[in-house]
């Protein structure tokens, strides 16, 4: 190390630029017509340059301090403003940029083969490392502006991305049964109606998000999240104003998490590839708004606040969350269609971090490290299981659940993941999500004196819920459905992608029982509490691994989602064209106003004018005459009163 | 500085122009000429007066077989230097006969024609000029009584006598009847006169009698003046946007104008410096509205280029560096910073609300057959509206050299 800034700069300009650099080649060269075959080797490069952010963000990991120190680098932006560019390396950040860059890294792997024959690579891949770059940036960044940058990347990527398959072409692609009809709208989706279905929920959270953070920059006059001091703001705002901020904040979080009742473009997400689908719901953008409600959390240190406006917040996000958590696990039992399944289950995961996170509130910091852990956990297990889906839908060309024991021989790697993934998911003991969420259920435990057992009992059902299904995915694609095998060729590189994500689950299990960071987790493990927990978990596993399909009614309702699309494809438009409407009644009248009524008056004032003009002398002198007195009348008036 | 003994040798010469007219109008015109080139040598400002003076003087050219030829030459000049002794006299007599000397020559020339005498518009014009000259001399006459005995009531009174005959006199609404009527019935060339070297005296006149009997009421009754200075803009800008005549459009375009120069009234008691730039903006409106309305009735008389009449309109709506934009700009900027803030609003509203009829003129006012003489004079003025190229701080200055 010659000159520390200068490395540091590099440092994070080659952790944010190789993956989109190493995009470019195959993003121009795709342009080009005719198509070259040898384009196809091009996203190598790609693939490399998601490499290089990894080795950069494990270079953050070991070389700036301690785990639990926080490093913070700034570069001048708007210096007159007090704004700056400023990454932070902490304890969050530094692991969830590995995470964040490895499982992108892996899934670049997969996505080598998985993508090969498409019609669109340069597209892909330029999307696909863009929305790794702005995940990282989200990552690593202090400052809410800069922050906010790598955010409106993600819903920008997550858009080109979803909606990949844009000639909705190809039946593969969609989500719901195609041709069906409900109550006179189309329950199924495109790729493109996906794609616009997430961008446009996004964009209702992101625009009270900015408001928030022009807010928070007004009032606090910095936008580090480290450095606003949470405490003072709220004594500033008073109850009601910290709470509007707070929550138009958190409403980006909510609709990039998918949190109810935001939580239809998730599903409708499953129009994109598989590698998208895995990305999107492991480490990147929906865990990007869990990430910035724990970051936030983080620093806020809401325990130490005693302000009605942040507890009520944190009640929300606890009850909103828990809700999420449960109708995300309801879904998925009643789903057929294996990514939307899995998408339905992330949704569920993603409701019990917020839920987590926020018991920080009554808890403390510990909380926040289980919603961290369980983050970390979910991330591995959900992108195994969305590799593994992917390689079966390219096997058996279905998107719902079919498959049989011909297909566990014959792709025997993919049902080892599966095993592995849903058994350490699930939370069954002593697997690697076991450890986690006893700490969880500790936490929620904890919650009893506030809210009294509700937040148990809904986490406690979820988790049970959460087990079934996932065991119902494994019977239902290895065991018993019915498939009848054609066998294909190739898949290699997918295998061995999805292989490694999971054997990341055995490694984080064996950390959690060696270091010695964990020894809470391990000891809520072993009381007898948590145990039950656990056998509760894995009698409902075994259930659903027993006898997956059940035909009712009840299911049927779940699998169509509650029918919740028709918030978004129903009331939304409805609004929208409501407002539509409203424009144009503006706009009318701005019309109205400009053509007619001004030129009228005008017109009918200036005729009234030349009226007087009649040609009579006589006239004219009677008028001038009766102003002359009135002028006069005037003028005395005025002297009488001065 | 011009004396007294200078207007007297004038007089004498202007004498003999008007018998000498009568055998040949070669001769008074040359004698009259005599008589402007004699006042050359005085102030800048002058020399603007006695310019609009020797424009007239071409443009009467046009109707050289009027029924007064000759004499209506002697006429101008004779109106030219009142004009310019105005400047310099502060007598209040001196004042009032020199208002009336610039009015009387008018009553002729409005009925000037090439056949028969114009009598409908003289008539109407007379009649409201009589009445304008008697009401200003009363109004004066109070208006100094009022001063001298410190009694409110009858100074109110008399300034409001003195503020409508100024305004009956000009053209100022609501005493604007006569001006479309006569505007559009008369020849062109006088009615040019009329509505350039007329309009200077009556209002140095009133400015001087204004200045000369200011009491602490002044700035209270100065409100008047700003009322019916908003109400001629708008009934003259207003009533514009629908006439179709090209005269009548300059009808109410003059009123519109004198509006814009009474408002230049209101801020007289503001503090010294603000006074120059009312003062300079009023007269540099008087000096648009005088070589604009030339311009204009030598095309309605006999046609000009297209691109002298744009140069024109855009001076009138105000368009920097034209002319049109700094006396607007002067008016403004004193208006604003002595507690006028909303005539100056109204005034900007008002120069928006110009811009369809005077774009609308330019068109109206197109022929494709040209006079020599009406094109060459129309021309003059346009190039005239450019002397502002260079920002008329000079104006500024040759205001405070001549009012000092």
């Amino acid at each position: 190390m010659i000159d520390f800034p200068l490395n540091e700069a590099t440092l994070i300009a080659t952790l944010l630029l190789a993956p989109i650099i190493s995009s470019l080649p195959v993003a121009f060269a795709w342009l080009m017509e005719p198509k070259r075959e040898w384009t196809r080797n091009l996203p190598i490069i790609a693939v490399f340059g998601l490499f290089i952010s990894l080795i950069c963000s494990l270079y953050i990991l070991f070389n700036f301090g301690k785990l639990e120190e926080a490093v913070k680098i700034p570069f001048d932006w708007l210096p007159g403003y007090n704004i700056s560019f400023v990454f932070i390396f902490d304890y969050l950040s530094k692991i969830m940029g590995v995470l964040t860059a490895f499982i992108a890294f892996l899934i670049g792997v997969y996505g080598l083969e998985y993508m090969k024959h498409d019609y669109r690579l340069g597209w892909y891949w330029f999307f696909f490392n863009l929305f790794t770059a702005s995940m990282l940036l989200v990552v690593y960044s202090d400052n809410l502006l800069m922050l906010l940058i790598g955010w409106e990347g993600l819903g920008l990527a997550s858009w080109g991305l979803i909606g990949h398959w844009f000639r909705d072409d190809d039946d593969m692609s969609f989500v719901g049964n195609v041709g069906r009809k409900i109550a006179g709208i189309n329950y199924f989706w495109s790729p493109s109606l996906g794609a616009w279905r997430a961008i446009s929920t996004i964009r209702i959270g992101d625009m009270p998000m900015f408001f928030a953070i022009a807010a928070i920059f007004f009032f606090a006059g910095t936008l580090n999240i480290s450095e606003i001091h949470w405490h003072e703001l709220a004594e500033k705002l008073g109850a009601f104003g910290i709470f509007l901020i707070l929550f138009a904040f958190l409403l980006g979080p909510f609709t990039k998490s998918a949190q109810l009742p935001f939580s239809e473009w998730l599903m409708t997400a499953m129009t994109g590839p598989t590698t998208v689908s895995a990305l999107l719901h492991s480490a990147t953008m929906v865990a990007a708004g869990t990430y910035i409600f724990m970051r936030l959390s983080w620093y806020v240190e809401p325990w130490n606040i005693h302000n009605a406006g942040v507890e009520s917040i944190y009640v929300l996000v606890l009850f909103l969350g828990l809700v999420s958590a449960f109708y995300g696990a309801s879904v998925a039992l009643g789903c057929l269609e294996r990514k939307v399944l899995l998408a339905a289950s992330t949704m569920s995961s993603l409701g019990l971090m917020f839920a987590t996170a926020s018991a920080s509130k009554w808890v403390g910091e510990f909380a926040l490290m289980v919603a961290f852990w369980y983050l970390v956990t979910h991330a591995f297990a959900k992108a195994t299981l969305f590799l593994v889906a992917g390689h079966l839908i390219h096997e058996t060309h279905d998107r719902f659940c079919v498959g049989g024991k011909d297909l566990a021989k014959h792709l025997r790697l993919a049902f080892l993941a599966t095993i592995i993934a849903t058994l350490c998911l699930s939370g069954i003991p002593p697997l690697t999500a076991y450890w986690v969420k006893s700490a969880m259920d500790e936490v929620e435990h904890s919650l009893e004196h506030e809210f009294g057992l509700i937040p148990l009992m809904l986490l406690v059902l979820t988790s049970a819920i959460y087990s079934a299904f996932l065991a119902k995915f494994l019977s239902l694609n290895f065991l018993k459905g019915d498939y009848k095998l054609k066998a294909h060729g190739g898949g290699r590189l997918m295998s061995f992608a999805y292989i490694v994500m999971g054997s990341m689950l055995i490694l984080l299990l064996a950390i959690y029982l060696i270091d010695h960071e964990f020894h809470e987790f391990v000891e809520e493990g072993f009381l007898t509490s948590s145990l039950t927990v656990g056998l509760v978990v894995l009698t409902t596993y075994l259930i659903g691994l027993a006898k997956p399909r059940l035909e009712s009614p009840i299911g049927k309702a779940l699998g169509d989602r509650l029918y919740l699309a028709f918030l978004n494809d129903y009331l939304v438009p409805k609004l929208g064209w409501a407002l539509a409407k409203l424009v144009d009644y503006g706009n009318r009248a701005i019309d109205f106003f400009c053509h007619r009524a001004i030129p009228d008056s005008f017109n009918f004032a200036s005729k009234s004018i030349r009226k007087v003009q009649s040609g009579s002398v006589e006239r004219y002198l009677k008028i001038s005459v009766a102003v002359i007195l009135l002028l006069l009348v005037v003028a005395v008036a005025l002297g009488v009163i001065v | 500085m011009i004396t007294e003994l200078d207007i007297l040798k004038a007089l004498v010469i202007l004498t003999f122009a008007g018998i000498l007219s009568y055998k040949n109008s070669i001769l008074s015109l040359a004698l009259s000429t005599l008589v402007v080139f004699l006042f050359l040598e005085s102030n800048g400002l002058i020399l603007m007066v006695l310019s609009v003076a020797i424009l007239n003087l071409i443009s009467m050219l046009a109707i050289r077989k009027n029924q007064i030829a000759g004499l209506d030459y002697a006429l101008i000049v004779f109106m030219a230097i009142a004009t310019a002794y105005v400047f310099f006299t502060s007598d209040i007599a001196e004042l009032l006969v020199l208002f009336v000397v610039v009015s009387v020559p008018t009553y002729l020339i409005v009925m000037l024609d090439e056949g028969k005498l114009n009598v409908d518009p003289g008539i109407k014009y007379i009649a409201f000029m009589v009445i304008a000259t008697v009401v200003f001399i009363i109004g004066s006459a109070v208006l100094y009584l009022g001063y001298s005995w410190q009694n409110s009531t009858i100074y109110l009174l008399g300034f409001v006598a003195l503020l409508i005959g100024l305004a009956l006199e000009v053209g100022v609404a609501p005493f604007h009847e006569w001006v479309p009527d006569v505007f559009s019935n008369a020849n062109p060339i006088s009615i040019s006169i009329i509505a350039s070297l007329a309009k200077f005296v009556p209002f140095i006149v009133a400015y001087k009698i204004l200045l000369m009997t200011a009491t602490e009421l002044t700035s209270l009754a100065l409100l008047i003046f700003a009322v019916i200075s908003a109400i001629s803009m708008f009934i003259g800008n207003i009533g514009a946007l629908t006439a179709k005549d090209p005269a009548r459009i300059l009808a109410y375009s003059t009123i519109a104008n004198m509006g814009y120069v009474l408002a230049a009234f209101s801020a007289i008691m503001a503090p010294r410096e603000l006074v120059y730039y009312a003062i300079a903006g009023g007269l540099l409106q008087l000096f648009v509205n005088a070589f604009g309305k030339i311009g204009f009735f030598n095309a309605i008389k006999g046609g000009s280029s297209s691109l002298s009449n744009y140069l024109l309109s855009f001076s009138f709506i105000g368009l920097p560096p034209l002319m049109g934009f700094w006396s607007k700009f002067f008016i403004i900027y004193a208006l604003v910073f002595s507690n006028y803030l909303w005539l100056a609003i109204l005034l900007v509203l008002n120069s928006a609300i110009s811009i369809p009829y005077y774009l609308r003129l330019v068109r109206l006012t197109e022929v494709s057959s040209k006079s020599l003489i009406t094109n060459t004079v129309a021309t003059v003025t346009a190039f005239v509206m450019l002397i502002t190229l260079i920002p008329p701080v000079w104006f500024v200055e040759l205001v405070k050299e001549v009012l000092k």
